[in-house]
C-alpha cells in the first residue's frame, strides 16, 4: 500500500495500525479486521480524491470498516444475535472508548507474544501495525508470498485457537513482555540495516518501520527505560546510514565521512538517554556505546576506555567479548586484544567478524601472514556480497604489502 | 478454555528433596483456584505399550509412540481464561525443574468431566492417541446444529462406557506452546515439546482391570497409533485445617 493516492497516503501511515487495532478489539477476528481495514482504505482511495478528505478520516474509515465486518459476518450466516454481541447496532463511527491511551499498544503486545514463533511475530507486526502488504513483507524476508501468507494464517490461527489474549500484559508480566516487543523491533531494524548495504534495493525500508514502531512504543510507554534505550540505539545507529555505504560498498566506521552523519538523529538519541538514571539495560548500554562513536569528532578521538567499560555492562556473550576486545586493542594495543580474541575461537569460529577482527589485530601487530589466513577464512564465511568485497579489498591490500592495510 | 498439559521430563534430571511437597503445593493451589480439573502422574517404571494398526492387523508392542529425549511423565487438564493464564499455571509446576510442559488447547465441544472416585480394584491407563498431524488445521467450533450429529467415535465412547473417565481431541501441534525453565526464568516457545512425526492428538483416561482390558479398548478405537501408559496414584490437594470450606 505504499503507492496510495496522495490524500490517503498520510492518513494510511497514521491510521492503519490504529484502525486494525480497534477493529480487532471490536470484532475479535484478526483476519476480518485486516480485510475490513484494507477495504476501507481501498474505498478512501476511490472517493477522497474526488469528494475530498472527510473531516474525521479516522471516523470515516472506522465506520466503513465496521460496515464491511458486519456485511461479511452476515454473509457468513452469523445471526443478528451474535452481531449484536459485538455491538453491531448502528453507530456514529467514533472509536469505542477503551481504557488504553492507544489501541495499538494491545496489538503490539499480542503480535510479540512469546508463544508465537519469532518470524510470525515480525510478520504480524509488519502486517497489522505497519500495514505492509503480504507481498512487501515476503519480499523483505526473501520468501514467497504464499509462504508469508501461510505464516500469517498460522499465527492468527494460534492466537484464536490457543486463545492468546488481546491485551496489554498485567504488571507482573509487563517487563518480560516489553522485552519481547523490543526484540521484534530490534530484529526488524537489523534486518533492514544489513539489507541496506546494496544488493536488495527493492526491499521496503524495515529500519524506518522499526524506528516508527519504537517511537510509537516510546510515546505509549515513556517511563520504560529500555524503550527509550532501544529508540535511542536505533536512531544513533541509523544516523550513520548515509556514510555507511558508498556506491554499494561498505565503508568501515573509522573511514566514514562524519559530516554525512545525521545530526538530528544523534541529538534525539542523546536526549532520550539523558534522563535515564537507573541501572542501564542492554539496549541503553548499546545506545551509550553508539553515542561515544557518534559524538567523536574523528575516529582517533573516540573514547575507547568508556566504550570498553560499557561493554562490561552487557551480558558477556562471545560477540560482546569480541567487541570489547576491539576497544581494548585501541587502549592497550593489539597483542593483549589478540589474546582475548583467541579465547573466543571455540564459540565464534563460524562468525566472519571474528576472523576479520583477528586479521585486523594480527596485521596491526605486524603478522601479515596470520592476518591473510584469517581474512581468507572471514571472506569464506561472510554472508553478503558487500561484506565479502570489503574483506577482499583488505586482503588485496595485505598481499600488496601495504602496511596497516585494514585501517 | 480447557488446556491439556503434557508433562515431559529429562530422564537424567536431578530432582531436589521435597519434590512431593512442591507437587502437593501446586495441586492444592490450582485446585483452590478452580483451575485444575484432573491430573495424573504416570508410572515411569512401567514401559509404555503401543497399539499400532498396520495393513496386516493390529500390532501390540512395547515402547512409546515416539523416541524423544524427554519422556511423557503425566498430564493435567486445566480450565484457564487464556493462554497467558495457562502459561502461568504451567510455569509454576515443579516439572520445570527437570523437564518441560506442553500446553495444548482442548478441541471445542468437550464437556467438563464429572468428578470421580478412583476405584481401588481398578487401574488407570492414560491412552494417548497419536498420528501425523503435519498440516492439520485448528479444529473450529462447528456452530449451531453441528454438535448434535453423531460421530464415529461416539460408538467407541459408548462401548468404553464407564471404563472411560474422560477424554478429548486436542488442537493440533500448530497450536501448541511449550514452557521450560532456563536459568531460573520461565521461557515460552511456540510448538510441541519435540518435533516428532507422530504427535499426541487426543487422550482418554481409562479405568480398567489391567493392561489387557486397556489394550482391548484401544484396539476398538480405530486410530492408527495408541500409546497406553499406566498411571500412578494422583497427588491429592491438601485439605486445609478445616476452617476454609464454607
Amino acid at each position: 500500500m505504499s503507492h496510495l493516492a496522495d490524500p490517503v497516503a498520510p492518513v494510511f501511515a497514521e491510521e492503519w495500525g490504529r484502525l486494525v487495532a480497534g477493529l480487532i478489539a471490536w470484532c475479535g477476528d484478526w483476519e476480518l479486521a485486516e480485510e475490513a481495514a484494507q477495504e476501507a482504505f481501498a474505498r478512501a482511495v476511490e472517493r477522497w480524491p474526488r469528494g475530498g478528505v472527510p473531516d474525521s478520516p479516522a471516523g470515516w474509515l472506522t465506520t466503513v470498516a465496521r460496515n464491511v465486518v458486519r456485511d461479511r459476518l452476515r454473509r457468513r450466516g452469523v445471526e443478528t444475535a451474535k452481531l449484536a454481541l459485538i455491538g453491531a447496532g448502528p453507530d456514529d463511527g467514533t472509536e469505542a472508548p477503551t481504557g488504553f491511551p492507544d489501541e495499538r499498544l494491545r496489538l503490539i503486545f499480542t503480535c510479540a507474544h512469546p508463544a508465537l514463533p519469532m518470524p510470525a511475530r515480525v510478520a504480524l507486526t509488519l502486517r497489522t501495525l505497519c500495514g505492509l502488504s503480504i507481498a512487501e513483507i515476503a519480499r523483505a524476508f526473501l520468501v514467497t508470498e504464499s509462504t508469508m501468507d501461510k505464516r500469517l494464517v498460522r499465527a492468527r490461527a494460534k492466537i484464536r485457537g490457543a486463545r492468546i489474549p488481546y491485551r496489554v500484559p498485567p504488571p507482573e508480566l509487563l517487563a518480560e513482555r516489553i522485552d519481547g516487543v523490543l526484540a521484534v523491533i530490534y530484529l526488524l531494524f537489523n534486518e533492514g540495516y544489513s539489507a541496506s548495504s546494496g544488493e536488495e534495493l527493492l526491499r521496503v525500508d524495515l529500519s524506518a518501520e522499526a524506528i516508527r514502531l519504537a517511537r510509537l512504543l516510546h510515546r505509549m510507554l515513556p517511563e520504560e527505560a529500555e524503550v527509550s534505550g532501544l529508540l535511542a540505539l536505533l536512531l544513533l545507529t541509523d544516523a550513520r546510514r548515509a556514510a555507511r555505504t558508498d556506491g554499494g560498498e561498505i565503508v568501515p566506521l573509522a573511514e566514514q565521512d562524519r559530516s554525512l552523519w545525521g545530526r538530528a538523529e544523534i541529538d534525539e538519541g542523546e536526549a532520550l538517554l539523558a534522563p535515564l538514571t537507573g541501572t542501564p539495560g542492554p539496549y541503553e548500554v548499546q545506545a551509550r556505546i553508539a553515542v561515544e562513536h557518534d559524538t567523536a569528532a574523528t575516529a582517533s578521538e573516540t573514547d575507547w576506555a568508556t566504550i570498553a567499560a560499557l561493554y562490561e555492562l552487557l551480558p558477556a556473550t562471545p560477540v560482546v567479548e569480541l567487541n570489547r576486545a576491539v576497544a581494548i586493542a585501541e587502549i592497550h594495543g593489539p597483542e593483549i586484544a589478540l589474546r582475548l580474541v583467541d579465547e573466543l575461537s571455540g564459540d565464534l569460529d563460524a562468525y566472519h567478524l571474528f576472523h576479520a577482527t583477528r586479521a585486523d589485530l594480527a596485521a596491526r601487530g605486524g603478522d601479515e601472514v596470520a592476518a591473510a589466513r584469517s581474512l581468507d577464512r572471514a571472506i569464506a564465511l561472510a554472508p553478503t556480497g558487500p561484506e565479502r568485497r570489503l574483506l577482499a579489498r583488505r586482503r588485496a591490500a595485505l598481499a600488496d604489502g601495504v602496511d596497516g592495510a585494514s585501517r | 478454555m480447557k488446556y491439556f498439559l503434557t508433562h515431559v521430563i529429562d530422564p537424567d534430571a536431578d530432582w531436589p528433596e521435597g519434590l512431593e511437597d512442591q507437587l502437593r503445593g501446586w495441586v492444592t493451589e490450582m485446585d483452590h483456584r478452580g483451575v485444575l480439573i484432573d491430573g495424573v502422574p504416570l508410572r515411569l517404571d512401567v514401559p509404555p505399550t503401543c497399539v499400532r494398526r498396520t495393513q496386516t492387523g493390529v500390532v501390540v508392542a512395547d515402547g512409546p509412540y515416539a523416541e524423544t529425549k524427554e519422556q511423557v511423565a503425566g498430564f493435567d487438564l486445566i480450565e484457564a481464561d487464556d493462554l497467558d493464564e495457562a502459561i502461568a499455571v504451567a510455569g509454576a509446576h515443579p516439572t520445570l525443574i527437570g523437564g518441560a510442559i506442553e500446553i495444548r488447547p482442548v478441541a471445542p465441544g468437550m464437556a467438563t468431566p464429572e468428578p470421580y472416585e478412583p476405584r481401588a480394584d481398578r487401574e488407570q491407563y492414560l491412552m494417548l492417541v497419536c498420528w501425523d498431524q503435519s498440516g492439520d488445521a485448528e479444529i473450529r467450533d462447528e456452530g449451531p446444529g453441528g454438535a448434535d450429529e453423531r460421530r464415529p467415535i461416539d460408538d467407541w465412547i459408548d462401548h468404553a462406557a464407564e471404563r472411560r473417565l474422560h477424554g478429548s481431541q486436542l488442537q493440533p501441534p500448530a497450536l501448541a506452546t511449550t514452557v521450560r525453565r532456563v536459568d531460573g526464568t520461565v521461557t515460552v516457545t511456540d510448538g510441541p515439546f519435540a518435533e516428532t512425526k507422530e504427535q499426541i492428538g487426543g487422550y482418554d483416561l481409562l479405568e480398567v482391570t489391567g493392561l489387557d482390558e486397556a489394550v482391548e479398548i484401544a484396539r476398538d478405537h480405530g486410530s492408527g497409533l495408541i500409546d497406553l501408559r499406566l498411571c500412578s496414584v494422583g497427588i491429592q490437594p491438601e485439605v486445609a485445617g478445616g476452617s476454609t470450606t464454607a
